[in-house]
C-alpha cells in the first residue's frame, strides 16, 4: 500500500512539474499587428558578446549588431519601446517558447536540428569558429589538439564542429576533450587559470577576449556558422515578416552597415 | 515545455544517448558516496569539537562552521576550480565536488551532532563520570548512540541535500548528472524537457530511498524505545 501511494505521488509530481509550462506553451505568440499594437518588442539578447549585444553595466545600456537590428525591426513595427532580456545558449529556447520574448537576436546559429524546434530567418551574419590559446600553448593547428581539453559554451554548436574539423584533420575528440562552461567569461577565466588549453566559438566571438597573453589561431577557422532570429515555431505569421525584413535588409546593403558600424568584421565567405 | 514531454521522437534520441547519462549518474554517485563520507566524519569531529571543555578545540570548530555556513558553496568551488591553479594546486572537478561538497555539508553536521549532544541530559555524563569512563569512552558508549534518534531527521536532510549539492560541479563541467542533462538538453535539438525530467527523476532515485530508509530506521529506535519502557514498567509493576 505504502508503495503504491508513493508511485502515485511520484506520478502527480512528475504531472505538475510538466505543467509548469504548460499555461504558456498555449499561448500562439504575437504578430506583428499585437507588437505594434502593444508597443512594446521583446528581445532576447546575448549581454556578454562584444561587437553583437553586450550590456554596459554601468548604464544598463545594451550596445551591437544584434541591439541595432531589434531597435531597427522596432522601426518597422512602429514600436516605442525595446525590452531586452539576457539569454544564455540555455534559455534562450524556453524563453521562446513560454512567450516571454517575441524573438531571440543572439548568435543564435541555425542548424537543420534547431529548425525542429524554432523559425529562423534568413542569415543576417555568418561567422566562422576558431580557437583562441595561450601564447605558450604550442596548438597552432588543429592536430595539436589530440589530448587538450577544450573549453565551449553549454549549448553551443563549437563542440560538434570542431569535432568533425578534427576528424578530418584524423584526430579523435571524445566528450573528455571538453569542459562545456555556462558562459564566455567562465571559459576565458578557465583559460586564463591553465584548466582548459583552447577556448573554441564563433570568431567574432573570441575577438572581445583577446589580450596580451592570448591569441586566435589563424590556421584553425572552419565550419561556417550562420546566425538568424529566432521566434517561436508556431507563429509562423511573424517569423515570416522578420524574414521578409532582414532579406529586405541583406539587399539593400543596410545589414553590412550595421556590421561595419559596430566594427565587427564582415560575414565569412568559403 | 509539455509539448516536448508529449514528443516521443524526443524520448527515443534521448534513450539513444542512455549509456552517457548513465555514466554521468555514476559520478553523481561517486562523488556523493564520498563527499558523505567525507561529511560525516567531519560532522562527528567538529561536533564533538563543539562541546569540548576545550576553549582552543571550541573556537577552531566555530570557524570552521561559521565560515563555510556564510559562504556560498559554489564561491567555494569557483576559488578551488579557477584560483588555486595559480598557486599550481591543480585538483579534477570530481575531486573538488568531493572536497567542496563534502567540507561545506561537514559544516552543516557538525553543527547536527552539536545539538544531539547538547539534548542529552547533564545526569548521563555525571554518571558516566561516576563509573570512572574517559571522556572517549562517554561520548562513544553513552552519549553518542543516544544522540542518533534525535539527529537523524536533521542528517538525512543533510545527505539528501548533499546529494542535490554535488550538482554544483556542472558549473565546472563536472561531468555529473545535472551537467549531462544540461549538455544534452541545450545541444543538437534541445530537448530540454525530457532531459530534465529524467534528470529529476534519477535525482529522485537517489535521494528517495534514503529518505525512506531514514524514516523507517527512526520509527524502528523509538519502537524499541516504547518496548524497553514498557518492559521497565512491568518490572517496576513486579518490584512494586
Amino acid at each position: 500500500m505504502k508503495k503504491l501511494i508513493a508511485l502515485i505521488m511520484s506520478i502527480t509530481m512528475l504531472f505538475a512539474l510538466a505543467g509548469c509550462g504548460g499555461g504558456d506553451d498555449a499561448a500562439a505568440g504575437r504578430t506583428a499587428a499585437d507588437i505594434t499594437a502593444d508597443g512594446v518588442l521583446k528581445v532576447g539578447v546575448k549581454t556578454d558578446v562584444p561587437g553583437f549585444g553586450l550590456l554596459n553595466t554601468a548604464d544598463g545600456t545594451y550596445s551591437g549588431v544584434e541591439i541595432d537590428l531589434a531597435y531597427k525591426i522596432a522601426d518597422e513595427l512602429g514600436v516605442e519601446n525595446v525590452e531586452f532580456t539576457p539569454i544564455t545558449a540555455a534559455t534562450r529556447g524556453q524563453l521562446l517558447d513560454s512567450g516571454d520574448i517575441d524573438m531571440v537576436a543572439g548568435t543564435f546559429t541555425i542548424t537543420e536540428e534547431r529548425k525542429m524546434s524554432w523559425n529562423f530567418t534568413t542569415p543576417y551574419y555568418t561567422d566562422a569558429v576558431s580557437l583562441l590559446v595561450k601564447n605558450d600553448s604550442g596548438i597552432e593547428q588543429i592536430t595539436d589538439l589530440s589530448g587538450k581539453i577544450i573549453g565551449v559554451a553549454t549549448g553551443s554548436t563549437s563542440m560538434k564542429a570542431l569535432t568533425a574539423a578534427a576528424a578530418d584533420a584524423g584526430v579523435e575528440l571524445t566528450d573528455a576533450n571538453f569542459s562545456e562552461l555556462a558562459t564566455y567569461p567562465e571559459i576565458k577565466a578557465a583559460l586564463d587559470a591553465g584548466r582548459v588549453d583552447a577556448f573554441c566559438v564563433d570568431g567574432s566571438i573570441l575577438a572581445g577576449y583577446v589580450d596580451d597573453t592570448n591569441h586566435i589561431v589563424e590556421a584553425i577557422r572552419f565550419s561556417p556558422q550562420e546566425y538568424g532570429i529566432a521566434t517561436k515555431k508556431d507563429n509562423t505569421e511573424w517569423a515570416a515578416y522578420l524574414d521578409g525584413l532582414v532579406t529586405g535588409w541583406l539587399e539593400d546593403g543596410t545589414m553590412a552597415q550595421i556590421i561595419a558600424d559596430n566594427g565587427v568584421v564582415a560575414s565569412f565567405t568559403e | 515545455m509539455i509539448q516536448q514531454i508529449m514528443e516521443p521522437w524526443r524520448w527515443q534520441m534521448l534513450f539513444a544517448e542512455w549509456p552517457k547519462f548513465l555514466k554521468a549518474f555514476g559520478i553523481t554517485l561517486e562523488i556523493s558516496v564520498l563527499a558523505l563520507a567525507l561529511a560525516l566524519v567531519l560532522g562527528v569531529i567538529f561536533g564533538l569539537m563543539s562541546t569540548s571543555h576545550n576553549p582552543l578545540l571550541r573556537i577552531i570548530a566555530r570557524v570552521y562552521v561559521e565560515f563555510f555556513q556564510n559562504t556560498p558553496l559554489a564561491i567555494q568551488v569557483f576559488f578551488v576550480f579557477y584560483a588555486l591553479p595559480y598557486a599550481s594546486i591543480v585538483l579534477s572537478q570530481v575531486t573538488i565536488g568531493i572536497l567542496c561538497v563534502g567540507i561545506y555539508t561537514g559544516a552543516y553536521m557538525s553543527e547536527a551532532v552539536r545539538a544531539g549532544i547538547g539534548s542529552i541530559p547533564k545526569g548521563q555524563f555525571e554518571a558516566a563520570a561516576s563509573q570512572g569512563f574517559t571522556y572517549i569512552q562517554t561520548m562513544m558508549l553513552i552519549v553518542l548512540p543516544q544522540t542518533i534518534k534525535i539527529i537523524l531527521p536533521p542528517m538525512v536532510n543533510q545527505m539528501v541535500n548533499l546529494i542535490k549539492n554535488t550538482s554544483i560541479v556542472t558549473m565546472i563541467a563536472g561531468g555529473d548528472l545535472m551537467y549531462r542533462a544540461n549538455a544534452y538538453a541545450t545541444n543538437d535539438v534541445m530537448s530540454y524537457g525530457p532531459s530534465y525530467l529524467l534528470c529529476g527523476a534519477l535525482y529522485f532515485v537517489l535521494c528517495f530511498p534514503l529518505t525512506t530508509w531514514a524514516r523507517r530506521y527512526e520509527a524502528r529506535l523509538k519502537n524499541r524505545d516504547v518496548i524497553t519502557n514498557t518492559k521497565k514498567d512491568k518490572v517496576e509493576e513486579v518490584a512494586a
